[in-house]
């Protein structure tokens, strides 16, 4: 419910949001402020010891993501005098590209880079990454995060980023439609079974085929089919039928059952896809999915947030979240969910003033400051992952509805990172030009993995198989353990 | 069925207006739906049928982006919350793109022209020698950007204006000599030499007889520069971090926005990034009526 | 061809203020290329230089890592020959790159061309109104090719307006996917190019036509030649160099577009649009192949220049033979 609606310059806002950020730390009655406040003063101690007067650090972040982290910063600085003060404003997906350029340069220019965890090992490989575990001890930091979700940001036994987001697939699903009852009931007599919520691929594609109506402009799917962003969805399907893209040698591992599998899943979705959906990114399938012309998705959570604002969705309220669906295909059900892009603070080793900004990163991480960050209401961009985000009561479970919290944390049990290797750009780009040629009806399945196969072997090659090998294990040891959530 | 010669002049006025009229038409619709989008209420944005001309016409597009107001509402429990908040900084954008472009434009423009006349009096470049130059716009910006990248990181001229600056100046070079030599081989050359028989120095007879009748041309190859320069977007976006990000670098941030594509406001920063250069064109269209042949017909 | 005749000849060799003279010339020629050639030689060169080491050594990123400084890129870098090379040369994605590209630019062009110089023909001859329409003709060619890009995706996108007003204008409900559809996909972003590119030709072909002498037209007149004929024979012969001139350069820029292709589709959809620009970009900026990408540039240039280097020789064949025409007749000067 609104009060009153006002138009302030940005700059006035930062300070009165500062403020109202401090109010709702206060009001919201998280469990005994004056004590947890020793840990952003143990982080606060430390950076001042370090960095005596404070300092003025850069960063690449996207200006969307630093909204919601401006609160705790502000406070940082005030009390440290480690100011964030030039930012370059590029989009995430972005900043990938932007941050290799900079290991290329070997760039002193920026402290700080707020970009996907999963590139870790291409820059920690390209020498652009300060290891953070001497910071965080010192810092009485522990990265404390649901499942294996903190593994993430190490390699090779260190860690190179603190996250800010917790970005996982979540499985979206038109709770208005799905339990109408003459809905059910025409699934019913079409399929011979009683409509469920999916928990195979083959179940829910067959749902979105039930649910695709263009005269109604409705679409059964919402998933991604882009060149850009539809490979998070190929991951899902690989992983869950027991695949893996390379094997313990380093060679390709997908021109088999699995890959083709994978593959084809990702293609039957077409039938249930807008016929523009070859060319949508999130920019332009948002709108769909909040405006009601979607039945069901794989979306990154923070979606959800969205999706549940009545000022700007027409469907809040009408969800249901839950686990992603599985496959059978490897002889048991297996549920794999996929965190990309993971956005986390990584530290440039080139830039003199990386203790600063080291600093800086860890007090974004500790229970208060996550919260405030991932819980912001309007400024979505950032998802629950700590612990403590998903206890009864937290602000982030507000922002985020009960029942989107707890599909959350399943589906990060169940998470796991795309090729987490040196390279990752290279070997998403050529695997997402052959899927979007295969969707545009160009190739096979088939084809798609023999053609990813011969260029994946060519990247391998190029990037040094000893130093793929080196870093295979951290690699593996992200997978979960476990088949499905619990 | 013969038409008189009154007749025949009426059907092809009459055709002419109608073909003309039908590319107008093509011409200004882009630019139509452009200025108008950058009024809609975001509700209009994606409408279907779609919305040519907004009811609910709205100023908070052109706030947003260009006056960096946010929206903000209270909620109930007395917090400040952003409903809406502007990605960009295109002030400094604006700022950087007219510096960089005007630089690189006007350097680019004088010492093209000073070429030029060297070329046209004293032939200081061969013909083949002018032809060898067109070359240096022969080369697409994206083979070389790798080397220059590394190159100038070396040199500490990365994100620099300078730096783009050079770059401008090369690669736009070819165009201001072809251009300002044609303008400046129509000026007679009698008019010179009666100037010097008159006792004029060089220098003047340069500055008050060439000059006011080639204005005309290099007006329109200023024009013509900067339009190259003030929409250029690969090197600008390459080489650029913090310090000199261009317009059309700042526009292409919207790429990337996960809240769904914001027409609006994409719309009137594109209205804001396209006024400047219009405007000039407009100021000087009495020089651009002469338009441009490079030389390559005989006056 | 140019001021030799008036200026600075004139053989009084020998004297003294002829000498001065020649003198004045060559230190006014080398004070107007030394600026340009300083860069050339300390901007460009070492590009290309550091190019062709890169085309011959692979660079890896991921070994430049441990070091700093300049010398680190060429410790990370280790020789390979002529392998690059017969990769790129056997690299069908490339190949198919370079096909689009030339399709692209060769439709461009002639798009360009095609309409520029209809509308320069209906426009050069004054009448009323001639003024607006020239306006409103040059405006796309200052709009900013980014700005095309996302205007034509607000207009191209399926519930756009350019499918409803199909729709108005056929009365049936028009769904063309142009952008996402591959078989249109780089047809869309060329028909963007022509609309960003034609007031260029126009205008150059507005200038041809403008100065065209009127002699030979009224002679032909006299003659009883219709205007097809006057067209055909007389005008067309003499704007061949514009024409191509027009030609060329058009070709030349639309080889390189990268903003429009790369800001609407990225490459996509599946490869329809990876463009040699695009191509190239995504080897050495996505991939950081650095290596690699100098190689595919290094190809490109020589592709280039041999197409520019005939355009060149064309060029100067027309216009020599356009001004061995007018120097044979008598009267002009």
């Amino acid at each position: 419910m609104k009060i009153s609606k006002t138009n302030l310059t940005r700059r006035q806002a930062l300070k009165t949001g500062a403020a109202a950020a401090a109010v709702t730390a206060a009001s919201t009655g998280m469990a005994g402020k004056a004590f947890a406040g020793s840990a952003e003063d143990a982080i606060i101690k430390a950076a001042k010891a370090a960095v005596p007067g404070g300092q003025d650090i850069t960063g690449i972040i996207w200006s969307n993501y630093q909204v919601a982290l401006s609160g705790p910063m502000q406070e940082f600085g005030k009390a440290t005098g480690i100011d964030l003060k030039k930012i370059q404003d590029i989009s995430t997906f972005e900043i990938p590209q932007r941050a290799m350029a900079e290991a290329l340069s070997k760039s002193p220019e920026f402290d700080i880079f707020h970009v996907d965890s999963n590139m870790i090992p291409s820059l920690a490989s390209a020498g652009l990454l300060e290891p953070l575990d001497q910071y965080l001890e010192n810092a009485g930091v522990k990265i404390n995060a649901v499942g294996n979700f903190g593994e993430f940001m190490t390699y090779k036994g260190k860690t190179y980023g603190v996250p800010t987001d917790g970005n996982v697939h979540v499985q979206f699903i038109r709770k208005d439609l799905f339990e109408d009852p003459d809905e059910r009931k025409a699934f019913a007599d079409k399929h011979g079974r009683e409509m469920t919520w999916p928990e195979t691929w083959e179940e829910e594609l067959e749902l979105m085929n039930f649910f695709t109506r263009p005269e109604d402009n409705l679409w059964g799917s919402a998933n991604l089919r882009d060149r850009g962003s539809s490979l998070a969805w190929w991951y899902m399907y690989l992983y869950s039928a027991g695949g893996f893209p390379f094997t313990d040698d380093l060679e390709p591992n997908i021109d088999n059952d699995a890959g083709e599998y994978a593959v084809q899943t990702f293609l039957n979705v077409k039938s249930a896809s807008h016929p523009e959906a070859a060319g949508w990114g999130t920019p332009q399938m948002i709108p769909r999915i909040i405006n009601g012309n979607a039945f069901s998705c794989q979306y990154w959570d923070g979606i959800i947030a969205l999706a549940e604002n009545p000022d700007k969705s027409k469907t809040a309220g009408k969800w249901s979240y839950g686990p992603v669906p599985g496959s059978k295909f490897s002889g048991k059900l297996i549920k794999r969910s996929i965190s990309t892009p993971i956005v986390s603070m990584l530290v440039n080793r080139h830039s003199p003033r990386k203790e600063a900004a080291a600093y800086l990163a860890a007090y974004m991480a500790t229970a208060d400051n996550s919260a405030r960050i991932v819980g912001d209401r309007v400024n979505t961009f950032h998802d629950p992952w700590h612990v403590e985000h998903f206890k009864e009561g937290s602000l982030p479970a507000k922002t985020y509805t009960p029942g989107g919290m707890a599909a959350i944390e399943q589906n990060l049990q169940i998470t796991t990172p795309p090729i987490y290797l040196t390279g990752l750009l290279e070997f998403e780009t050529e695997l997402k030009r052959n899927l979007s040629e295969a969707y545009a009806g160009d190739k096979t399945a088939k084809q798609v993995n023999k053609d990813t196969t011969d260029a994946w072997a060519r990247s391998v090659r190029r990037i040094g198989k000893r130093r793929l090998k080196e870093e295979f294990a951290t690699y593996k040891a992200l997978l979960p353990t476990i088949d499905l959530p619990t | 069925m013969s038409m008189t010669k009154s007749q025949r002049r009426h059907t092809f006025s009459a055709f002419r207006y109608l073909v003309l009229t039908v590319w107008l038409t093509i011409v200004a619709f882009p630019m139509f739906w452009m200025v108008s989008t950058s009024f809609k209420p975001d509700r209009e944005w994606f409408a279907w049928p779609p919305v040519y001309i907004s009811e609910n016409a709205t100023l908070q597009n052109y706030l947003v982006v260009w006056a960096d107001v946010s929206e903000y509402a209270v909620d109930e429990t007395g917090n400040l919350e952003t409903v809406a908040q502007s990605l960009q900084r295109p002030w400094t954008a604006l700022g950087n793109s007219a510096l960089i472009s005007v630089i690189s434009t006007t350097l680019t423009v004088l010492f093209g022209s000073v070429l030029a006349y060297g070329v046209s009096r004293y032939g200081i470049l061969s013909e083949g020698r002018m032809f060898q130059l067109l070359m240096l716009r022969m080369v697409p910006p994206i083979v070389l950007i790798a080397p220059i990248s590394i190159w100038y990181s070396a040199l500490g001229l990365l994100d620099s204006i300078t730096g783009l600056v050079m770059l401008y100046f090369l690669t736009t070079l070819p165009y201001a000599v072809w251009m300002s030599k044609s303008f400046i081989d129509e000026v007679p050359r009698e008019m010179e030499q009666a100037a010097e028989i008159l006792g004029a120095s060089r220098m003047r007879t340069i500055w008050e007889v060439v000059l006011p009748l080639v204005r005309s041309g290099l007006v329109a190859t200023f024009l013509f520069i900067l339009i190259l320069t003030w929409s250029e977007y690969l090197l600008a976006l390459l080489l650029s971090k913090t310090a000199v990000v261009t317009l059309p670098v700042e526009l292409s941030k919207y790429q990337g926005s996960t809240e769904g594509r914001i027409y609006g406001r994409q719309a009137a920063l594109s209205v804001g990034i396209t006024l400047p250069l219009i405007v000039v064109g407009l100021i000087i269209r009495k020089h651009l009526a002469r338009g441009f042949s490079f030389g390559m017909v005989r006056r | 061809m140019t001021a030799d005749a008036t200026i600075d000849t004139t053989p009084a060799a020998g004297s003294k203020r002829e000498r001065t003279r020649a003198q004045g010339i060559r230190r006014f020629k080398w004070a107007v290329l030394t600026p340009f050639l300083a860069l050339m030689l300390f901007i460009l060169m070492p590009a290309l230089l550091l190019q062709g080491y890169f085309s011959f050594f692979a660079f890896s990123i991921f070994d430049a890592g441990e070091n700093t400084g300049f010398s680190s890129y060429f410790e990370a870098s280790e020789w390979v020959g002529l392998d690059l090379w017969s990769d790129a040369l056997s690299d069908a994605k490339f190949g198919l790159a370079i096909i689009r590209s030339l399709l692209f630019a060769t439709g461009v062009t002639v798009g360009c061309f095609i309409i520029g110089f209809a509308l320069a023909l209906l426009m050069y001859r004054p009448f009323r109104g001639q003024g607006i329409y020239y306006i409103f003709f040059i405006l796309p060619m200052l709009t900013v090719p980014i700005v095309i890009a996302y205007t034509g995706e607000m207009i191209l996108y399926q519930n756009g307006p350019l499918n409803d007003i199909l729709s108005i204008i056929t009365q049936t409900r028009v769904e063309a996917q142009f952008l996402y559809k591959q078989e249109v996909a780089l047809t869309s972003i060329a028909f963007l190019e022509i609309w960003n590119w034609t007031p260029f030709s126009f205008i150059i072909m507005m200038a041809g036509l403008a100065s065209l002498p009127k002699e030979p037209q009224e002679a032909a007149q006299i003659l009883g030649a219709n205007k097809w004929r006057i067209f055909w024979e007389v005008q067309v012969p003499l704007l061949r160099p514009v024409i191509l001139l027009a030609l060329i350069l058009r070709f030349l820029e639309s080889m390189a577009e990268f903003p429009k292709t790369w800001g609407l589709l990225q490459g996509g959809p599946g490869s329809a649009t990876e463009t040699v620009p695009v191509y190239i970009f995504i080897n050495a900026w996505q991939f950081f192949d650095i290596s690699y990408g100098a190689v595919l540039s290094y190809l490109i240039l020589f592709m280039m220049a041999g197409i520019v280097l005939s355009a060149i020789w064309l060029l100067r064949r027309e216009k020599k033979s356009l001004d061995a025409m007018y120097e044979s007749k008598p009267q002009e000067g």
